[in-house]
């Protein structure tokens, strides 16, 4: 597979990488969630439409613009988004309203929202795109599909390009659902906590990471190069898996970039693949910035994409030592029984 | 090289039936499901009748020996895939099975019930009531129940689901990336839907009349309905028969509004030219198409100017069959997939019931009686939704 990444649009809880300062600071928080920092959407989206967007459609859709700008295009040819959970916010409004005034005096704009493809077709509406246009809501593999599908579109479509995108929103009940199901952490953390300890849950998090994908090379730009997924309830397996997609993709990697997010439900995965699998690799860490979700390997991808145009991999989140280079570089995954690995070079 | 992929099996539950041969029955009989609500709870069963499943969740579990306490989508799903993949269970040993299945609800329906509870008390209610909330979680509850592992994906674009499931299925054979897929959708009633799209004015408190010009809006449905396609090799060792092959698809966006078709049905043109294209047929190769005719003033009338676009004078047979099943959304592409199958393996058009006076902006008319004994070659499939989805697959006789 050959994925070339021709824009990357972020925005996160790390703020977004149109931030001239983005990921320049070590995060410093107490917290037990981490929402976006969302930025001046003027720059992006007219204001009257703004004023009817939930925050899932205004972050994805500023997420798309950055990537357009950055690919110097008006529109792409085809969208494929990822959203395990959709959109939450107008979901919510509306469920709320249903059980409270027991079905009466309902109005439409929420559910007209509430769909899991709102966000592609907001997009697709915005922009005026007619091409392919599809939302995968597979859990913590809902991004790897829709980056699964940009490759068998572009096996169709040679010299098109595909907006492809992470998004996820949290909202409070979800989170508080969340932590009831010992999901995500009841107590605050701090960054350092996330990489370095495990205790019971995770920081909850939500963020929109996109890409303008095509299979034309461009020099200096990253290339996706695999991607692997699996499920399983057995950690000791997972970790086997790694070890042996480890050995399927042959050579030396530069950098791998681990999910780690101090659930200590996790532990019996990152840690076998801190001191095991991945001893001797220089290793990153990146749910400190963004919190967890089920899209933020999007993130992930992201923040390495913003490495190489800014030639530095921020400090913040190395775990051991500093990559050499970033000719290759893994990022591996994991949420709930969910796992993944994306491949990248640069080209 | 790039692999067809055949459909040889297919499985279903809908409103006029719980499997194949019923509904097909049901429709070669003119036998409706559309009835007042009595397995939904909700406020506004005697406004809007549907297409609802007489049983209930118990019972539904019963058939396939799964968990009642799982959300009813789930439920429906386990009862269609296990009517498809039944004669291959044992046989694919060595093949790479794929498990594609869309949603719209997810778990909603067990989320609604215990909601008002938990906004009053936030420790109210259990675990299984919200734990498969996700649109994910009902395809990870059908996958492991029969132990699909190779590929398990979900897909949500409102209306057109599952016709991208099976697009998806296709495109991942023809790549070589499995040998077989189970894909299509399913979806239950729930309060959410039927208010949200109550809300949106869209409801018929009749029997929903498509294409007819006095139409008044839709009923919903719910369902599940799947087929299974397998690549030669698989074929083979599996010892099964092909129906038919799915030999196009698209999907293309409308790109005009959230829940409104563009007037002139641009994005559903779209689809249906790309989908002939990419099968290689020319208007006048299709012998059905099975509408996506919700029964809703501006559905209705943009599909019915993009068909006349692409068919001009020559349109052919035609019928929506949401008048039979409601219109079960997420599920509807499966379900309608399994009855383009239909149509191609016994040579029938299903009528389009309910149809009495024709519609003033089209120049083309559905058809009201059953015709048999035709040879059907190609059958088009539409699947529009909201966010401006709209796909179009392609059946074609072997």
């Amino acid at each position: 597979m050959n994925l070339y990444i021709n824009g990357t649009g972020l925005i996160s809880a790390a703020g977004s990488n149109t931030d001239a300062d983005f990921l320049y600071n070590v995060p410093e928080y107490d917290t037990n969630q981490l929402l976006c920092k969302e930025p001046d959407y003027a720059a992006f989206i007219p204001a009257m439409q703004l004023r009817r967007m939930s925050k899932a459609v205004r972050m994805g859709v500023a997420a798309s613009k950055i990537c357009f700008s950055q690919a110097s295009i008006e529109k792409p040819d085809a969208l494929s988004i990822g959203t395990a959970m959709g959109c939450l916010y107008d979901t919510e409004q509306f469920l709320k309203k249903m059980v409270v005034q027991n079905e009466q005096q309902l109005t439409p704009t929420a559910f007209i929202q509430s769909t899991h493809n709102t966000v592609a077709g907001q997009i697709a509406l915005l922009c005026g795109c007619n091409g392919h246009n599809l939302t995968y809501t597979h859990r913590a593999h809902s991004f790897e599909h829709a980056l699964i599908n940009a490759k068998l579109y572009l096996d169709d479509h040679a010299g098109e390009q595909v907006l492809c995108g992470g998004i996820d929103e949290l909202i409070e009940p979800s989170r508080h659902l969340m932590q009831r199901a010992g999901v995500y952490a009841a107590s605050n953390r701090s960054a350092k906590d996330v990489v370095g300890t495990y205790a019971q849950g995770s920081v909850a998090g939500e963020g929109a990471s996109f890409f303008l994908l095509n299979a034309a090379p461009v020099k200096g730009t990253l290339c996706i190069k695999d991607i692997s997924v699996f499920s399983t309830k057995d950690k000791a397996a997972a970790v086997n898996n790694m070890a042996q997609y480890l050995n399927d993709i042959a050579g030396s990697i530069d950098l791998v970039m681990l999910g780690v997010n101090g659930d200590e439900n996790s532990r019996e995965f990152y840690e076998p693949l801190k001191n095991g699998v991945f001893a001797g690799v220089p290793q990153a860490a990146f749910k400190q910035l963004c919190g967890e979700y089920a899209t933020s390997s999007a993130f992930a991808l992201g923040l390495l994409s913003h490495a190489v145009t800014s030639g530095e991999v921020p400090s913040s989140v190395i775990l051991n030592n500093q990559p050499k280079a970033l000719r290759r570089v893994l990022i591996v995954n994991h949420f709930l029984h969910y796992y993944s690995c994306i491949l990248v070079e640069l080209a | 090289m790039r692999q067809p992929a055949y459909i040889v099996n297919t499985g279903i539950i809908t409103a006029i039936g719980n499997d194949t041969a019923t509904c097909f029955e049901s429709l070669l009989q003119c036998r409706s499901g559309i009835d007042k609500a009595t397995i939904l709870q909700t406020n506004w069963k005697d406004d809007f009748p549907v297409g609802e499943i007489k049983m209930s969740n118990p019972d539904l579990a019963a058939l396939t020996n799964t968990d009642p306490t799982w959300p009813r989508t789930a439920l429906l799903s386990c009862v269609a895939v296990q009517e498809a993949w039944q004669p291959f269970v044992g046989k694919t040993k060595g093949l790479r099975v794929g498990f594609f299945s869309a949603n719209t609800v997810g778990g909603m329906d067990l989320t609604e019930g215990f909601y008002k509870d938990y906004l009053e008390d936030n420790n109210a209610g259990e675990l299984y009531q919200f734990k498969n909330h996700e649109c994910g979680a009902i395809t990870e509850l059908v996958a492991a129940h029969f132990q699909f592992n190779d590929f398990v994906t979900t897909i949500s674009t409102a209306c057109s689901s599952s016709a991208n499931s099976i697009m998806l299925a296709a495109q991942m054979i023809a790549s070589g990336m499995i040998d077989i897929a189970i894909a299509g959708g399913a979806d239950s009633l729930s309060r959410f839907t039927l208010n949200g799209f109550n809300t949106l004015m869209i409801l018929d408190k009749e029997p929903c009349q498509p294409f007819d010009q006095n139409r008044r809006g839709l009923n919903l449905g719910e369902g599940a309905g799947y087929v299974v396609l397998m690549n030669e090799k698989a074929m083979q060792q599996c010892e099964a028969d092909a129906v038919c092959t799915l030999s196009g698809y698209a999907n293309a966006n409308d790109a005009y509004h959230q829940t409104a078709s563009s007037p002139d049905g641009i994005g559903n043109k779209l689809a249906i030219e790309r989908a002939m294209r990419k099968a290689g047929v020319a208007a006048g190769d299709i012998n059905y198409i099975n509408l996506h005719g919700t029964g809703t003033a501006n559905n209705d009338s943009s599909e019915g100017k993009a068909i006349e676009k692409i068919f001009g004078m020559n349109v052919p047979c035609a019928s929506s069959t949401k008048a039979y099943t409601g219109h079960t959304l997420g599920a509807a592409g499966g379900v309608e997939a399994v009855f383009s199958t239909l149509s191609i393996q016994h040579g029938v058009i299903f009528p389009n019931m309910r149809l009495e006076t024709a519609m003033e902006d089209v120049s083309w008319k559905p058809t009201t009686t059953l015709l048999q004994d035709i040879n059907i070659r190609n059958v088009l499939s539409n699947s529009f939704g909201f966010g401006g989805n709209c796909s179009s697959l392609i059946f074609s006789k072997c």
